[in-house]
């Protein structure tokens, strides 16, 4: 190869051709950081005036509640016919675009929703909670009303038990979106429901509540009372605002890390009882099938679990041209307690490091971690491993599929994988045995 | 910057310790974020942890009591007869009434076999409701339901009402609060009864022992003398004063009840049971069938039509295009640019009252004469504007 470029032939390389041309990549970064170069093409984005720059710009009244830029418009929620009854997009899932987010919060707009119903319309003049059954004393209460109780706001993410479900055979979708979408985290404010219950005097008998939603379905769930006197909350604000009508609007049941069906939507009644219910979504559905042949009921917290969001199929590393330090990043979170440790594998599994936990840690709600890699083309099978304090480490597919099976539809919490190629793309694979 | 990991900071420099509780302002472990203090023992297998001191967990919290703070009022007895009336396995809250198979089968096929097909076998996409092998294995379970697809062209285990369902009160109050999906509520006490009724004879239920016919009748005693044939096939046990501790022992183990990770850190190795080495599994039929098509675009929006223009192309649609989609009448057809030249030769405003006056072999207003003079306009500004040289 001829070693001595003339200017004009370095100008017409490409950028990537140059650095790979170029022995010294480090020295001509430096180089070009120290001093104004020469070896690049001027950015007319720099060089001119912008548009928004030269005019004036939107008045602020145009609206009233705001909206992202009209550039951010494939920044949204999306379905697949699939994920659904017969296409019908009453009772099916949308997904929260995992891979366009940062932190550990969802913008409202964004957060997952699967009803079984329709999303119900709820007028909050109407609405009406009802609390009865084996307390002392049973109350009714408008919304104005409950919301006069003292409030608290704690972060903690909702998923449903059916986020991945489609995996449990192979890899189906090459995509963040909908391999773990079915999931989001919010600072949710309310009322504890210990609060409430003190004053009405709880039964010693009273073992088990009735959640039920006030939609077409009135759809209900029984919660062992242990949990309803330790963190659960009924809430109406989601990120400082009303809950939206997808997420129940104008109040639902928070029951932390527990299945998302369980925190009932458009929450309408709750009954103390000494015995469950055994509704629909707690026997047809909502019950995991192993393979005996007989099925977990009450499968009630999701399990320890992370996924790394970037690189992930639609934010590959195809524009990275070898030698980047880059940051490995993504989302660990448990049902059981707070994520004390997350690790990283580059081989699929074989050999693990430590990542860095960063942002706020806080229980049953998303955690953010981080690892900074450098990519040098080696084809990798990237694997992130959570941990959390209940002392749970998240299982491999194989380790998860022994005790499971393939047809159980929920909690599915297994290792994830994304093989990234020598060209940088990114492709939802697993590894598992046959 | 340190790290606040608690373990790594003992083990490895007490300096730091102190200095992140002189940051962090606390005097115990909590003063570190991550790291609260918690027992094992929950009923979902997880920790639980104290509220103390105003602080809990990360949050603090108001410790003022709360005795006292007390809204709302008692419900009456016709509020609560109105909204008590969920369903028990023990037959609380059943209604009265009754219904026939026959009955059943009749409502079924108006009100529901359309969405959940015939005799509700499914096949349109909606849950299929009956069906499936209900053989049991000699431990009791239905063999179909170990049907594990573990390789393509295997059988699903079917989970139907006959075949899953543990409990017949279930199907009453779902059916009643739920169905038909567009019209919850609307069915009578005694429909309910007879679809029921008509259902569970297509899954051959026995009603205390006894093989149902089309005159069968289903009412409150009739439906508690059925045992569904999954009756035991849910774990663990929640019924009886001690389902609460049987959900929590059988979480404490979740090793070896739902599957658990190890925290192996080099050379490792996951073999099934059978020995098999793992492999990589990549995507067979990739499922693309998503709405909106992925796009990570930052660009602008495809241009939204105002409200004009697409009530105006609603109306050519419907009103129009029967004779100007095509060239079989003798129309300039929209889209045919060199035609439409031709017509704004004429002027605009000359165009407008051809098509409100009619010419040739166009009717006036294209026959619909109920149309405003603006409405025409506004369509006519359509099909030209939609029959322009695209660049
Ligand atoms: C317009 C379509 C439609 C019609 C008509 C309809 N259903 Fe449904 N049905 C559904 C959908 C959708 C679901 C699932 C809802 C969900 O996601 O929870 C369902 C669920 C059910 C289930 C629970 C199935 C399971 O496996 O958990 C039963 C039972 C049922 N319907 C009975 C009926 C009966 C009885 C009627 C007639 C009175 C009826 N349905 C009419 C759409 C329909
Ligand atoms: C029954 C068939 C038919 C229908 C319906 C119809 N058109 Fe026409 N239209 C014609 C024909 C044929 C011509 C060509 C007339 C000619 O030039 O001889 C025409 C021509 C026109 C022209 C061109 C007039 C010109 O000056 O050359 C306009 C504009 C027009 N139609 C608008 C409409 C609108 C708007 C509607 C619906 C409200 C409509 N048409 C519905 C058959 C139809």
């Amino acid at each position: 190869m001829d070693k001595t470029f003339k200017t004009e032939e370095l100008n017409s390389l490409s950028r990537r051709e140059f650095f790979k041309k170029t022995a010294s990549v480090s020295a001509v970064a430096a180089a070009a950081i120290m001093s104004p170069s020469s070896l690049f093409a001027d950015d007319e984005n720099i060089i001119h005036h912008t548009q928004w720059g030269t005019t004036l710009g939107n008045e602020l009244n145009e609206h009233p509640y705001g909206l992202p830029s009209k550039y951010e418009h494939n920044v949204v929620r999306r379905t697949s016919s699939l994920m659904s009854s017969a296409g019908d997009m009453h009772a099916a899932v949308s997904m929260t675009p995992l891979h366009e987010l940062k932190g550990i919060i969802t913008p409202n707009g964004l957060h997952f929703t699967r009803t079984h119903n329709g999303i119900a319309q709820i007028d909050p003049n109407k609405y009406r909670l009802m609390i009865h059954g084996l307390v002392d004393k049973p109350i009714v209460l408008t919304l104005e009303q409950l919301k006069r109780y003292p409030s608290e706001s704690r972060i903690h993410f909702l998923e449903c038990p059916s986020n991945g479900a489609g995996e449990w055979k192979g890899p189906q979708f090459n995509s963040l979106q909908f391999l773990k979408g079915m999931m989001s985290a919010s600072e949710w404010t309310g009322v504890r429901l210990k609060t409430i219950l003190d004053e009405l005097g709880l039964k010693p008998t009273a073992k088990w509540m009735l959640a039920e939603g006030s939609d077409g379905s009135e759809m209900g769930r029984s919660v062992p009372v242990e949990k309803v006197l330790d963190d659960a909350m009924i809430v109406w604000g989601q990120n400082g605002e009303a809950l939206r009508p997808e997420q129940g609007y104008p109040v639902r049941l928070m029951l932390p890390g527990w299945e998302a069906n369980l925190c009932v939507k458009w929450l309408k009644r709750l009954e103390f009882s000494d015995k469950p219910w055994y509704a629909k979504e707690e026997t047809s559905k909502y019950t995991a099938l192993t393979a005996s042949g007989r099925a977990i009921q009450h499968f009630y917290a999701l399990e320890v679990n992370s996924i790394i969001t970037s690189p992930c199929p639609e934010r590959p590393w195809t524009d990275l041209t070898g030698g980047e330090l880059v940051e490995i990043e993504g989302l660990a979170w448990s049902g059981h307690g707070t994520i004390t440790n997350v690790d990283i594998s580059l081989d699929g599994g074989k050999n693990w490091v430590e990542a860095n936990l960063k942002g706020l840690v806080l229980p049953k709600s998303w955690t953010r971690f981080s690892y900074m890699h450098k990519f040098t083309g080696k084809p990798l099978l990237l694997q992130s491993r959570a941990v959390d304090d209940s002392k749970n480490v998240q299982p491999t597919v194989n380790q998860e599929k022994e005790v499971m099976g393939v047809e159980g539809v929920y909690h599915r919490n297994s290792i994830c994988t994304w093989e990234v190629t020598k060209k940088g793309e990114v492709n939802n694979v697993q590894v598992r045995s046959i | 910057m340190f790290k606040l990991d608690l373990f790594k900071l003992i083990t490895t420099s007490v300096a730091l310790v102190l200095s992140s509780t002189l940051l962090y302002g606390g005097s115990d472990t909590n003063a570190l974020p991550g790291k609260y203090i918690s027992k094992m023992g929950a009923v979902d297998g997880g920790v639980i942890y104290p509220r103390k001191d105003g602080t809990y967990t990360a949050y603090r919290y108001n410790e003022q009591s709360t005795k006292g703070v007390n809204f709302g009022r008692v419900p009456t007895a016709n509020e609560l007869k109105a909204w008590d009336v969920d369903i028990m396995p023990d037959g609380t809250g059943l209604p009265d009434g009754e219904g026939s198979v026959s009955e059943g089968d009749e409502l079924y096929e108006k009100q529901c076999s359309s969405c959940h097909g015939e005799f509700g076998a499914g096949g349109k996409g909606y849950p299929t409701l009956t069906g499936g092998n209900q053989e049991k294995l000699p431990n009791g379970v239905i063999k179909t339901l170990t049907n594990q697809r573990i390789e393509p062209g295997m059988e699903a285990p079917k989970r139907t009402i006959g075949t899953y369902w543990p409990k017949a009160t279930t199907l009453i109050w779902y059916i009643r609060d739920a169905m038909p999906y567009a019209h919850p509520k609307s069915l009578t006490n005694n429909d309910i009864y007879a679809i029921t009724a008509y259902l569970l004879k297509q899954d051959n239920i026995l009603i205390d022992g006894q093989e149902m016919d089309d005159d069968s009748v289903l009412n409150r005693e009739k439906l508690m003398k059925i045992k569904m044939p999954n009756e035991n096939g849910f774990y663990p046990n929640i019924d009886g004063p001690n389902g609460v501790e049987n959900v929590r022992k059988f979480f404490s183990d979740r090793a070896k009840n739902i599957g658990a990770g190890t925290r192996c850190m080099k050379d490792c190795k996951d073999l099934s049971s059978k020995g098999n080495e793992p492999t990589v599994m990549k995507i067979d039929n990739e499922i693309t069938d998503v709405v909106p098509p992925y796009s990570m675009a930052r660009d602008l929006p495809p241009e939204v039509e105002n409200k004009l223009e697409s009530k105006a192309e609603k109306m050519y649609n419907d009103s129009c295009k029967l004779c100007h989609g095509s060239d079989k009448m003798g129309a300039p057809v929209v889209g045919d640019v060199e035609a439409w030249n031709k017509v704004t030769q004429k002027g605009f405003d000359n165009v407008v009252h051809n098509a409100i006056d009619g010419v040739g072999g166009m009717p006036p207003k294209g026959g619909y004469e109920n149309f405003t003079n603006s409405e025409v306009q506004m369509i006519v500004e359509f099909m030209i504007d939609s029959s322009k040289k695209k660049h």
